[in-house]
């Protein structure tokens, strides 16, 4: 894994790492990786991936309307909100 | 009257006969939980809610709860109304959640008194509670030494008799490694045997919740309380759920136990060893009879849950990003740059790393190589699992390969080191099945734990077997002297 590797998924998940870190991260980075590269060498032809230990369908319910309507509980968390909205940084010119 | 180390069902009695009241009881916790700040297990308290809780308690109805007036403590990823969640994270330490998760509702319901949340590792990442947002937590048994993780505040306060029982939350051994290190006991359920619906996510497909608390018996009452199906969870299961205290007590002579020949226990530590030889002989006075089984692909878990668990946790953590809820970053330029400064300074380095790792794996070109392959191999771990299930009733084994260890010793520089604590924890995580540990002696003064694996849905034998052995040992029993925290 590269510098360049690093900071590509970097931008992905929207993280900075620190410059003083980031030698220590790509380190870090690289042993995992060897970790979980350890998986190659098992046989899994025809295996079908288990992505959840239920294997089960997800339920579906009736869509009903209910009303517990919470919009000024949820905004009160919002580090900027007017009464009805979150606010962001402008996105459109 | 101290009530300090006191477990729920002496407490119940305690409370029926009138020896203490309620509001008393609570009382005598949040004392406790001040006397031992130095631990550190707490992140915060609710003394003024569950003083109120506490004096409305009507002890003289009938058919009153088990849990009526118990004071517990809450894992801090359990969302509370009201009450502030952190999940140990600077990104979540202002947050004040509209709603109460399912299981602590159940808990509350049930008449059992919130009296705080406790320290974790951040977002539940980390075997030693070291990544705290709120700094270490002590293990009481020996300060300066970690509780294991990641419910580290739940094991220690339970340990220390702060409280009789905590709930945590269990995606890898993260309430059967800290139990063992803190010599109490703990249980993760069957993947789907408790609601997850407000319990704040890390991997989806191995986040469970369950107790820590001094007994099986213990266990057993707040798993009754916990489970049962949720319609806000889509992976609840719909399934009856027993009361597990009325299935204890059942002889286990003729259980078949399953020994792991994969697991070569002599590369541990000779006392850790020993421990577990002179458990076996204690089922085996029981009545119990040992099997050696095979799992061949059980020693792929560590790799495989290293694959999925930070996939699972890079795309659960994308919620947080300074917009709606949590830490925002000031002076940033654009929307992209809010994103990215409230992020990296929102989070700690052991969840940027796995949430690299996650997005590494979850990447174009490395999906098939990673992800996938990790999920077709836990197929083949799970499948190992029903095979042998299908000649033994449970399996045994250590919970953790070592004692608890002083802070900074383990991780530092390779976290992989840390990643091998849950190597005896894991498949059952992969695979969905409960499993528990329960004290067992100790190695140098601290205590190490022995890990009962069941099979699907079966808690009740788990518990069972767990209850009997403390019925003829007392291991359970041993306190921590706490005298490095006066």
């Amino acid at each position: 894994m590269d510098q360049e590797t690093v900071s590509t998924i970097c931008y992905l998940a929207r993280l900075k790492i620190d410059q003083t870190k980031s030698e220590k991260i790509q380190n870090d980075l690289e042993t995992i990786i060897e970790l979980i590269s350890g998986l190659q060498s098992i046989d899994t032809s025809n295996i079908k991936p288990l992505y959840s230990p239920l294997e089960m369908t997800a339920l579906t319910h009736e869509d009903e309307e209910k009303s517990d309507n919470k919009k000024e509980k949820f905004l009160e968390n919002a580090p900027a909100s007017n009464d009805d909205y979150f606010l962001v940084p402008r996105v459109v010119e | 009257m101290s009530i300090q180390f006191k477990s729920i069902t002496e407490l119940r009695a305690m409370l029926d006969d009138k020896l203490i009241s309620p509001l008393e009881l609570v009382q005598e916790s949040h004392h406790l939980a001040d006397k031992f700040k130095e631990l550190n297990c707490f992140i915060t308290m609710d003394e003024d809610l569950s003083k109120k809780k506490a004096r409305t308690i009507d002890l003289g109805k009938e058919n009153n709860s088990f849990l009526l007036g118990i004071p517990l403590a809450q894992k801090d990823l359990f969302c509370t109304q009201d009450l502030r969640t952190t999940c140990a994270s600077k990104i979540l330490s202002n947050f004040i959640p509209p709603y109460t998760a399912t299981a602590v509702e159940k808990l509350e319901d049930s008449g059992s008194i919130t009296i705080g949340k406790t320290n974790m590792d951040e977002f539940a990442m980390g075997s030693s509670n070291e990544t705290s947002y709120f700094g270490n937590v002590h293990n009481p048994w020996k300060k300066g030494y970690v509780p294991g993780g990641s419910s580290g505040g739940s094991a220690a306060a339970v340990a220390a008799g702060i409280v009789p029982a905590a709930t945590g939350t269990d995606t890898g051994g993260s309430i059967r490694q800290p139990a063992a290190h803190c010599g109490i006991t703990g249980l993760k359920p069957t993947y789907g045997r408790i609601s997850r619906w407000g319990m704040i996510a890390f991997a989806s497909s191995l986040d469970q919740a369950g107790p820590l608390a001094r007994t099986a018996e213990d266990c057993a009452v707040i798993l009754s309380s916990m489970s049962g199906h949720d319609p806000k969870d889509t992976t609840s299961l719909n399934v009856e759920v027993p009361d597990f205290l009325s299935k204890l007590n059942y002889p286990i002579k003729g259980l078949k136990i399953g020994i792991i020949k994969e697991f070569d226990l002599s590369d541990l530590d000779k006392e850790v060893q020993t421990r577990f030889e002179e458990s076996k002989k204690v089922y085996e006075k029981l009545g119990a009879e040992f099997v050696d089984v095979s799992l061949p692909n059980i020693s792929a878990s560590v790799p495989t849950y290293y694959s999925i668990a930070p996939a699972e946790c890079s795309s659960n953590l994308s919620r947080f990003d300074g917009v709606r809820f949590g830490h925002r970053a000031e002076n940033t330029d654009d929307l992209n740059d809010l994103y990215i400064k409230s992020r990296s300074e929102g989070f700690g380095d052991e969840v940027k790393r796995r949430i690299l790792i996650g997005t590494y794996a979850l990447s174009a070109g490395y999906y098939d190589a990673y992800y996938k392959k990790a999920q077709q191999v836990r197929r083949l771990i799970k499948n190992d699992f029903d095979l042998v299930f299908e000649s033994v009733d449970i399996l045994m084994t250590p919970t953790s390969p070592s004692t608890a260890f002083e802070f900074g010793s383990k991780g530092a520089q390779n976290p992989v080191e840390l990643y091998l604590e849950d190597l005896f924890t894991i498949s059952s995580n992969l695979a969905g099945l409960p499993a528990m540990s329960i004290p067992h002696g100790q190695v140098n003064s601290l205590p190490v734990g022995l890990q009962l694996i069941g099979n699907f849905l079966r808690e009740d034998q788990l518990l069972n077997a767990a209850h009997i052995f403390q019925q003829n040992t007392d291991f359970h029993l041993a306190k921590p002297s706490m005298e490095d925290f006066k």
